[in-house]
């Protein structure tokens, strides 16, 4: 009963939460030459939008959500990170790999250069794509790669390379910080007294071990992945899921509208905090087994 | 033991720049050296903006025919301080607020994690431009120095719940160390624990704090601008060349704006826009190297930590802590 009354408590605190940061404009009006506070204004609206959101029976409900291409779109962005998803995993954890075994020297200045790219902002990336793409288009006069999206095309090979290149280096720098960490652990000591060869060391017992980290950090990785989606369909002008959400905010759509849109838009974040979650309860639990 | 080399030089050119841009009006051409046609003797037409970059034009020239260069110059200081300040904004709300919650209201923690459970889910690209679009998404007659505070306030409030949490963190951490749990036992109260015990941290976590906060404030400031939300509002006269519908143009020539108003013109003026992007990155990279070496100097008290922690089994929970950046002190006994 308890527990029932603080999740029901909690959920009315996250959906006030909600109503409060996305109707925060309101109670920030500007006026001539100060900054005016209306709190009685701000309180209908937030009383509308929660009328809105409970009225399912209304025809209106969801009304501008049902017009948009909705199921297409969001299967096109989701596929994009689903797919830059899984390159990135499989090109990082290859090329973690490759960094490790390379000789000394050559591993400092390959850790610097994967370091390096913690700075680069998305956007500069994203334009050098969009210059190279176009300076190779006009320099050869073949379209060898689609960019816009106009004519209801939807590109996927720039946009997933775009998208992927700096999640890329974040998850390779994460990789390599940990498996550095787990290079001190006794048993790779222990595993190298025996006579067991580096390479075997690594791909069998250490990524093992690092497993669960990596699938921790995966949401950090989703999340710029998220972002730097919204910013490549917004500049190459493509039809995907956030293009439907722009219209939802700027036609003024309804409230409940952009709450189911912004909803799928996390589900990702949702999903992979979940197998987090699940991974450090066994985590958690073979290792009361173990003591 | 401690360097600041890095440090001492990367704030003094961020400095420099600053201070040049403020004294532009003092030395660099008014109207940024503005010319959209290009005649020969007999006054007929040989050229239009934008130009590419050349002698005349070290960077090119939008489309309004003004100097990149000069444009980036002096726009920098909106940037530079508007980053500065929603981070020093952001670090001190949070950073007192955190602490408050830790210290005063434990219980209430859980409560704040899930009113602003949102920014957990939603990239603050996108909850900035829902709460911009009101004031900033239209060309407006409000005053610029109430839409500038406005936008400085939405700045501040996207960053602030997760720097609370983070100091909150923090403090949550320090409270547990053994000297600040002997101090409570000996009957000190909160205050003096904040005044004697915390106070040495948070000093240089703030820095700390700020310094990366300034990054983020860089980041969201120019995805906004390629949005049109820029710093300042719009400006009327708007880009040469479009009249209806008008292309809005950057008020104030910050570097946001600048992308923002040159970003649909990659194909004829790439310069225009690569040139402040490539300013972005040229600041972000500076003060990613204080943000490194600032960093590096925290971490000397952590050294000792990590051995001593290896010997227990609680490794996943052992690791999160140590990647967090906090410590604990070894005189544990």
């Amino acid at each position: 009963m308890k527990r029932l009354l603080s999740a029901l408590f909690r959920s009315a605190l996250v959906l006030s939460g909600f109503l409060f940061i996305f109707n925060l404009p309101l109670i920030l009006g500007i006026g001539v030459d100060s900054v005016e506070i209306h709190f009685d204004q701000f309180w209908e609206v937030v009383k509308n939008n929660l009328q809105f959101l409970f009225q399912i029976k209304d025809d209106m409900y969801l009304s501008l959500f049902k017009q948009l291409d909705i199921t297409g779109s969001y299967q096109y962005t989701m596929s994009i990170l689903l797919i830059s998803l899984t390159g990135i995993i499989l090109i990082a954890m290859v090329t973690m790999v490759l960094i490790m075994i390379a000789p000394e020297k050559i591993r400092i200045y390959l850790k610097n250069g994967v370091n390096f790219f913690e700075a680069v902002p998305d956007l500069l990336i994203i334009f050098l794509f969009q210059f190279f793409v176009i300076s190779l288009y006009k320099a050869t006069g073949f379209k060898f790669l689609r960019l816009y999206g106009v004519f209801g095309v939807k590109p996927y090979f720039i946009p997933i390379i775009t998208v992927s290149f700096l999640p890329l280096f974040l998850l390779l720098q994460f990789l390599i910080q940990v498996i550095t960490e787990e290079q001190n652990q006794l048993y790779v000591l222990y595993v190298k007294a025996k006579g067991i060869g580096r390479l075997r060391t690594l791909l069998i017992h250490m990524i093992r071990n690092i497993l669960p980290l990596i699938v921790l950090q995966l949401r950090t990785v989703i999340w710029v992945l998220l972002s730097n989606i919204y910013l490549v369909e917004h500049m190459f002008n493509i039809n995907g899921f956030t293009k439907q959400f722009v219209i939802i905010i700027y036609q003024g759509g309804d409230f409940a509208s952009l709450v189911a849109c912004l909803l799928m838009l996390s589900l990702p974040l949702l999903v992979i905090e979940a197998a987090g979650w699940l991974v450090s309860k066994r985590i958690k639990g073979t290792e009361a087994v173990s003591l | 033991m401690r360097k600041y080399r890095k440090t001492i030089i990367g704030s003094s050119l961020l400095l420099l720049l600053l201070v040049m841009s403020i004294l532009y009006p003092y030395y660099g051409p008014k109207d940024f050296n503005h010319q959209v046609l290009v005649k020969d003797d007999q006054g007929t037409v040989i050229g239009r903006a934008p130009f590419p970059p050349s002698e005349n034009h070290l960077l090119g020239t939008n489309r309004n025919g003004e100097d990149i260069h000069w444009l980036l110059l002096y726009g920098a200081q909106f940037t530079l301080i508007t980053a500065f300040g929603v981070a020093v904004l952001r670090v001190l709300l949070g950073g007192i607020f955190g602490i408050i919650l830790s210290l005063w209201a434990p219980f209430l923690k859980s409560y704040f994690k899930d009113f602003f459970l949102t920014f957990r889910y939603i990239p603050s690209i996108l909850l900035g431009i829902i709460l911009m679009l009101p004031i900033v998404g239209n060309f407006s007659d409000a005053p610029v120095s109430m839409i500038v505070t406005y936008q400085i306030m939405i700045l501040v409030f996207i960053g602030f719940p997760s720097v609370t949490l983070f100091a909150s963190d923090v403090t949550d951490e320090l409270i547990k160390t053994s000297f600040v749990q002997s101090s409570f036992l000996m009957g000190a109260g909160r205050l003096h624990i904040v005044r004697k015990h915390l106070r040495p941290y948070i000093g240089s976590y703030g820095i700390l704090f700020t310094v990366q906060q300034i990054i983020s404030t860089l980041h969201i400031t120019m995805q906004l601008g390629l949005f049109g939300m820029f710093l300042g509002g719009r400006n009327r006269a708007g880009v040469f060349g479009y009249d209806s519908p008008e292309k809005p143009a950057s008020l104030s020539n910050e570097w946001a704006g600048l992308i923002g108003q040159n970003f649909s013109e990659i194909i004829r003026a790439p310069w225009a826009i690569l040139s402040p992007v490539i300013g972005y990155f040229v600041v972000i990279v500076i003060i990613n190297f204080i943000k490194k070496e600032l960093e590096e100097n925290l971490d000397g008290f952590q050294v000792v930590k990590k051995k001593q922690k290896q010997k227990k089994g609680a490794r996943a929970e052992a690791r999160s802590t140590a990647r967090r950046g906090l410590f604990e002190f070894v005189q544990k006994l």
